[in-house]
């Protein structure tokens, strides 16, 4: 759309809140980010996190107690939202209900005092964009969900912000419209080039529409990257539980070889990926390998462990198999390309664990803060 | 405006002085209009020189004849509570399981409507004409001689049909509200129909029972223009000993002790309804409401029993009101059915001041009683100022007890300097404003808590200012209750006596004061010209009113037609 595009940098933001039973809390903690101009980043993290309230201190609905919000090289921290020139999307969608659809687009426009036939335009452009083309006189009421979600992002996007805020928009829509939704708004987002800043809780919708991810939990921002980052090298326990699912295997550092770190676990020693720092040999630690990369192989294969099938579920286009390996349970996926035997219940198989798919983390309990 | 003052709520957000000063001025108003006269009747009770003294009190507790008039005031207010809460819930029921057709429930709403605006009397007068000694039923139809009216039980059937349709605007939202899933499932479990409605219907109404019967008492027992015609001497109740009290025996004090022992079950009954009963409903009234029932919840039989019966009771209030019409077109109804004017020419030569006057007074207290509404509803909720509680709860006092203590409060208060207003125009529209103006407040605040607070904030981030979110977003969206504060405010003002019956003077007199005349005078013909005038009155306002909503009410915004009735 021609206009100059920024990126947006929260700095060591804090918000702190007086819970009723928790007493004082911190809603966001030291939270930093860095979005470059036109990217899309999401907020992923579980309810409570502080995702919203991170989200509305940047848009300027709520003060932080600390830290500033910059958009492009602008202090934005001391202005209203009013004075930011943001798209706001809002999880109910915040549709004027006493206004018709053309008037609700209109209204930041009319705000802005643009005459009256450059508003007809925009508002009849940005419908048609949104796939709302004569729907003008209609009022929110008699709309469904998914068209009441796309008037509130027609009316974010029609004033041209700055930066586009979504506040988990698609959670109150039933899961296929939740996936066509998720497709159309990053495609708009593509399109315009607008730098988008998103909330969700939904780990497959974060890495269906994302650039970046940010995880958070308990108020601070604990891992940034992309979403192949995320799931396949998780910095802490609690990002590798969140994206995705994994087994966790209790070890211990071996060794520390060339090809990377030998880990004592399951009764033999794995070698696996890089070693995070801090930890020396001796010390204990979790191995994490998601369900997909336990491989169910040949008897005879060199380095294979043998593991009993506790159960086996036929799914269609997969085979969850449900294993135990020297004591521990171990979770594996077969994906299946054609009829394949299943695998009885008690049978012993061969399983393999691949050095690139195991990650090693600190153990769990070092993750309590 | 800087940015803490626009982010809703923050912590240390700056004080806005326009919400500080509006804050400060209505506080002054409170203090002034309802703190004020109710520490000055309470003096008045209980010191006797200076002194603190229960000696007046004690005059009126040992008084037997007064004593009766309590336990009277309870009784009446307990049988009004009952017999108006079973009618009002055969009423909603009907209307909510009866699966009606549109045109019968507007014609229920709208029998039910009447009895809610009209002036007061209007049922006495219509009991005398049918049921006095001379009356149309017992004298005329049955030939009965020397029947009395007065007494307990016309009192109690005359306050039953005029207050029933509080506990059926009460109940009925609640039936509506009841998942008819719920009922459905008890059903296919193998319930019979009088075992779902006795084992799921009922149980889940009786909260909204309850409130309708605290309701119903209240009103009864707050009422003081029904006892006052057919109560008699046999039948003292608070309200009119307290009245006679002060007019008949010019004794102020004991008129005051007496209506303070009016308040005590006043304020008991309001704080049970409002703290106690009004959080423990199940059903959560969204408005919405489950609709129409998908499956035959009564059989064909007991739902043309219920549609007969709420026929024999809407036809029993139109027949007073017909009854009311011709009395004051015949000479005299009862001795003389020729037609004629004259009463209508009474009232519009003799009795033009009062017309005159109640008018002026019903459209100063109207604006004003709804802005005040509006306003006090507004800060309550949305802003964070000093008081912002209690403030709530004060404004609520004038509107929670009888008109007869709120009178003799302002008698007290306001007769002598410092603040001298008695004899004038505006303590009467003083006492209307904040003894109505709470309905408005009332209508605002569940407006406002319907709103959620993302619709300001999406107005603030599509760049609007604090001042053009309230006056595009806020002010449209809370218009219903703005105007239904205006519209109760003035059919009060047009319909109301208790209070102010205290507070008229030679200078500014009201109908509804004449119409008490009138009728201890015993031309009833006037006083019946007078009550057809002031329910044409209030009905042609309803209906500009009703106009109003429709066409500022944008499809979307709350409904608040209901709250008329309050
Ligand atoms: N206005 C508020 N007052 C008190 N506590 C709040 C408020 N807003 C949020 N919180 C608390 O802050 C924490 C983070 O909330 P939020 O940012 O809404 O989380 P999320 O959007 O990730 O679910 C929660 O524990 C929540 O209870
Ligand atoms: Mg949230």
């Amino acid at each position: 759309m021609g206009m100059d595009t920024i990126g947006v940098r929260v700095a060591g933001i804090s918000k702190r809140y007086t819970h009723r039973v928790k007493g004082e809390i911190y809603a966001a903690r030291e939270v930093e980010l860095d979005v470059k101009p036109g990217e899309f980043l999401t907020l992923l993290g579980p309810s409570g996190c502080g995702k919203t309230t991170t989200l509305r201190v940047i848009a300027g609905f709520e003060h932080p107690d600390a830290g500033r919000v910059y958009f492009g090289d602008e202090d934005v921290t001391g202005k209203a939202a009013n004075q930011r020139n943001i798209g706001f999307v809002f999880q109910n969608y915040a549709l004027f209900p006493h206004l018709s659809i053309f008037e609700n687009v209109a209204y930041g426009l009319r705000v802005r005092g643009q005459a009256g036939g450059e508003i007809a335009k925009a508002v009849g452009d940005v419908l048609a964009l949104v796939g709302l083309a004569g729907y003008e006189q209609q009022f929110s009421a008699q709309l469904s969900g998914g068209e009441q979600q796309r008037v509130a992002l027609a009316r974010a996007i029609v004033i041209r912000p700055r930066v586009l805020l979504f506040d988990e928009p698609l959670s109150n829509l039933d899961a296929k419209l939740r996936i066509q939704m998720r497709q159309e708004i990053r495609a708009l987002q593509r399109r315009l080039a607008i730098t988008t800043i998103y909330v969700t809780h939904d780990q497959e919708e974060a890495m269906a529409v994302s650039d970046r991810i940010a995880v958070m939990n308990q108020g601070s921002v604990v891992q940034e990257g992309s979403a192949l980052d995320l799931y396949h090298r998780p910095a802490t326990d609690f990002v590798a539980k969140f994206i995705g699912r994994v087994n966790s295997i209790p070890g211990r550092v071996a060794a520390i070889g060339a090809d990377g770190p030998a880990i004592a676990a399951l009764g033999t020693t794995l070698v696996a990926r890089t070693l995070p720092a801090g930890l020396a040999t001796g010390s204990a630690v979790q191995l994490m390998i998601r369900p997909e990369a336990v491989a169910i192989v040949a008897p005879d294969t060199p380095g294979a462990l043998a593991a009993t099938v506790v159960s086996s579920s036929f799914l269609g286009e997969k085979t969850e198999v449900q294993l135990r390996c020297a004591g521990e349970g171990l979770h594996a996926v077969r994906y299946n390309a054609g009829p394949a035997e299943p695998l009885a219940e008690g049978a012993t198989v061969a399983v393999c664990l691949p050095a690139n798919a195991l990650t090693v983390l600190p153990p769990a309990d070092r993750e309590a803060p | 405006m800087s940015a803490a003052a626009t982010a809703p709520r923050a912590p240390g957000a700056h004080r806005d002085p326009l919400v500080a000063g509006a804050a400060f001025a209505l506080w002054a108003l409170l203090a002034l209009f309802v703190v004020y006269p109710l520490a000055m009747l309470l003096a008045r009770v209980l010191t006797d020189q200076g002194h603190f003294s229960l000696a007046g009190l004690a005059a009126v507790l040992t008084d037997r004849h007064q004593i009766r008039a309590f336990w009277n005031s309870l009784l009446l207010g307990t049988l009004v509570g009952l017999v108006g809460t079973v009618l009002g819930f055969v009423f909603a029921f009907t209307a909510a399981r009866g699966r009606l057709p549109p045109w019968m429930l507007g014609a229920m709403d709208a029998s039910v409507l009447l009895p809610l605006v009209s002036p007061p009397f209007t049922t006495a007068i219509a009991m005398i004409f049918s049921f006095g000694p001379r009356g149309l039923i017992t004298y005329d139809l049955l030939g009965l001689k020397g029947v009395t009216v007065y007494g307990l039980s016309s009192t109690l059937f005359s306050e039953v049909i005029t207050y029933f349709p509080i506990a059926y605007l009460t109940l009925r939202p609640i039936l509506a509200g009841i998942d008819s899933n719920i009922e459905g499932m008890a059903l296919s479990l193998g319930a019979s129909r009088w075992r779902v409605f006795r084992t799921v219907t009922l149980p889940l109404s009786i909260p909204g029972l309850a409130n309708a019967f605290l309701l119903l008492f209240a009103a009864s027992l707050a009422d003081f223009a029904t006892p006052l015609i057919l109560a008699g001497n046999q039948f003292p109740v608070l309200p009119t000993q307290a009245f006679l009290q002060i007019t008949g025996m010019f004794d102020l004090r004991g008129g005051a002790a007496l209506s303070f022992v009016l308040l005590v079950p006043a304020l008991i009954v309001f704080l049970l309804q409002r703290y106690w009963v009004s959080r423990r409903f199940y059903v959560t009234v969204t408005g919405k409401g489950a609709g129409t029932a998908p499956f035959d919840s009564v059989s064909p039989g007991v739902r043309n029993l219920l549609l007969a019966f709420c026929l024999l009771v809407a036809l029993a209030i139109a027949y007073f009101y017909v009854l009311l019409l011709y009395a004051s077109l015949v000479v005299a109804l009862g001795a003389n059915h020729a037609l004629t004017l004259q009463h209508y020419k009474v009232i519009f030569t003799d009795g033009v001041k009062a017309i005159r006057d109640t008018l002026i007074i019903a459209g100063l207290a109207m604006p004003l009683g709804g802005l005040y509404g509006v306003l006090l509803g507004y800060l309550v909720t949305k802003k964070e100022f000093l008081g912002r509680r209690s403030m709530e709860l004060v404004s609520m006092i004038n509107y929670a007890l009888p008109g007869t203590i709120v009178g003799i409060a302002y008698l007290i208060a306001f007769n002598d300097p410092p603040i001298e207003l008695t004899g004038t125009a505006l303590i009467i529209v003083a006492c209307y404003i904040f003894r109505y103006g709470p309905t408005g407040i009332r209508a605002t605040v569940a407006l406002l808590s319907q709103i959620d607070k993302s619709l300001e904030e999406a107005s603030q981030g599509l760049g609007a200012g604090s001042g053009t979110t309230f006056r595009r977003i806020t002010l449209p969206l809370i218009l219903p209750a703005f105007f239904a504060g205006l519209g109760v405010v003035f059919i009060r003002s047009m319909t109301a006596i208790s209070a102010t019956i205290f507070l008229v003077s030679v200078s500014w007199t009201l109908i509804t004061v004449k119409i008490l005349e009138n009728i201890t005078e015993l031309s009833l013909g006037p006083a019946a010209a007078f009550s057809v005038l002031v329910c044409v009155i209030v009905f042609v306002v309803i209906g500009l009113i009703g106009r109003a909503l429709r066409y500022f009410r944008a499809p979307g915004a709350a409904s608040v037609t209901s709250m008329l009735g309050g």
